[in-house]
């Protein structure tokens, strides 16, 4: 995405033994997850930070960027969706999911998804803020399509940036290509 | 099922519901979804995609989906089964050549197992055209009494009037928070 966000993921970042504190109940049987409620809310709490650490990473944008870049010649700006954008979305969700997974499983060690998926409907009354918006986001068709439309808007040189300055693409030859928004 | 699709329907029983609205071509479908939201619905073309909107309607929060009808469309419509809470059917009450047609389609669709617990919704829409039959018409053509497996009904309207389309989405409200709500 933007600058901005990238220099907060790297300050956000955090190395990997970090995730793994408190976090070894968490592979346990249900009886002792109950047991031990303190610790698992703190093993909650830090699968949640760890979440938080790997989309803010550049791996993740780099992972969505290749992805746009694969498709975003489907998308019109136009009311009517496609057909085709329905599996292009769920190749995304699988995607950012399968990423997640791997990445949980390479920091905190014994992670297991059903477990923690089993823990996050306990903590139901939890998943409010920030961070859960930003997975809701990844999974709403609306934001999916709106994300699509503006990569194909930047990319042929129609977007507006962040200081909304117009950019101009680098090669001559998209000018072609421009139709006035 | 990965953490984010199950995040996303955890989150979604709160006050929301997803509405699939079907029915053969021409039914009438994307004009319901624009008078709904109070849009234009003088230019309305054929639907060769899919369109969404989203309705706030006495506090619940109404995604609604509208998918083309055209037959060679019809095969795609599965993929937009997933997380169904209400199926609209609609129907064009003066188009009487196609309603056997219209009454295969819909009972292909209720042994979808993945709608297996959506509530149906039929509307016996063009209620304004001269010539559409009756919604007792209507329901005897599609053999409506034979359906068990879901809960159902029948409301007659006009998308052009808009006649009756709040009923039949307050039924179909009302049909589901009973089922969902008092699940929990």
């Amino acid at each position: 995405m933007d600058i901005q966000e990238i220099n907060v993921a790297s300050c956000r970042s955090r190395d990997a033994h970090s995730c793994v504190e408190n976090i070894v109940e968490m592979t346990d049987a249900e009886e002792e997850v109950l047991v031990i409620s303190s610790s698992t809310d703190a093993a909650f709490d830090s699968v949640i930070g760890c979440i938080e650490d790997i989309i803010m990473e550049e791996e993740f944008q780099q992972l969505q960027q290749t992805f746009m870049e694969k498709y975003y010649q489907e998308f019109d700006d136009s009311d009517e969706n496609k057909l085709s954008y329905t599996p292009i979305f769920k190749e995304y969700v699988d995607l950012l999911e399968k990423h997640l997974e791997r990445q949980l499983v390479e920091r905190i060690p014994g992670f297991h998804m059903n477990t923690f998926i089993e823990l996050l409907m306990r903590h139901k009354e939890e998943t409010d803020g920030d961070i859960f918006d930003m997975l809701l986001t990844f999974t709403d068709f609306m934001a999916f399509k709106e994300m699509f439309l503006e990569y194909r808007a930047e990319k042929e040189g129609r977007g507006l940036d962040d200081n909304g300055l117009l950019v101009t693409p680098l090669n001559s030859a998209d000018f072609k290509h421009n139709k006035p928004q | 099922m990965g953490l984010l699709t199950i995040l996303k329907k955890m989150k979604q029983k709160e006050r929301e519901m997803r509405l699939l609205m079907l029915g053969l071509d021409n039914a009438g479908k994307t004009t319901i979804l624009k008078k709904f939201n109070g849009e234009d619905i003088s230019t309305i073309s054929p639907t060769l995609g899919f369109n969404i909107q989203t309705l706030e309607h006495r506090g619940f929060k109404l995604n609604m989906w509208d998918v083309g009808g055209q037959k060679s469309l019809r095969s795609y419509w599965r993929n937009y089964f997933e997380s169904t809470d209400g199926l609209v059917w609609v129907v064009d009450s003066a188009d009487r050549l196609r309603l056997q047609d219209c009454k295969q389609e819909l009972s292909t669709l209720l042994l979808e197992e993945r709608l297996a617990g959506a509530t149906l919704l039929v509307f016996a829409n063009k209620q304004d055209l001269p010539g559409a039959l009756s919604k007792e018409a209507i329901r005897e053509e599609l053999a409506l009494d034979d359906i068990k497996s879901h809960h159902w009904c029948i409301i007659d309207c006009s998308a052009v009037t808009g006649e009756n389309l709040l009923s039949g989405v307050d039924w179909l409200l009302d049909d589901i928070a009973a089922r969902i709500f008092t699940a929990d």
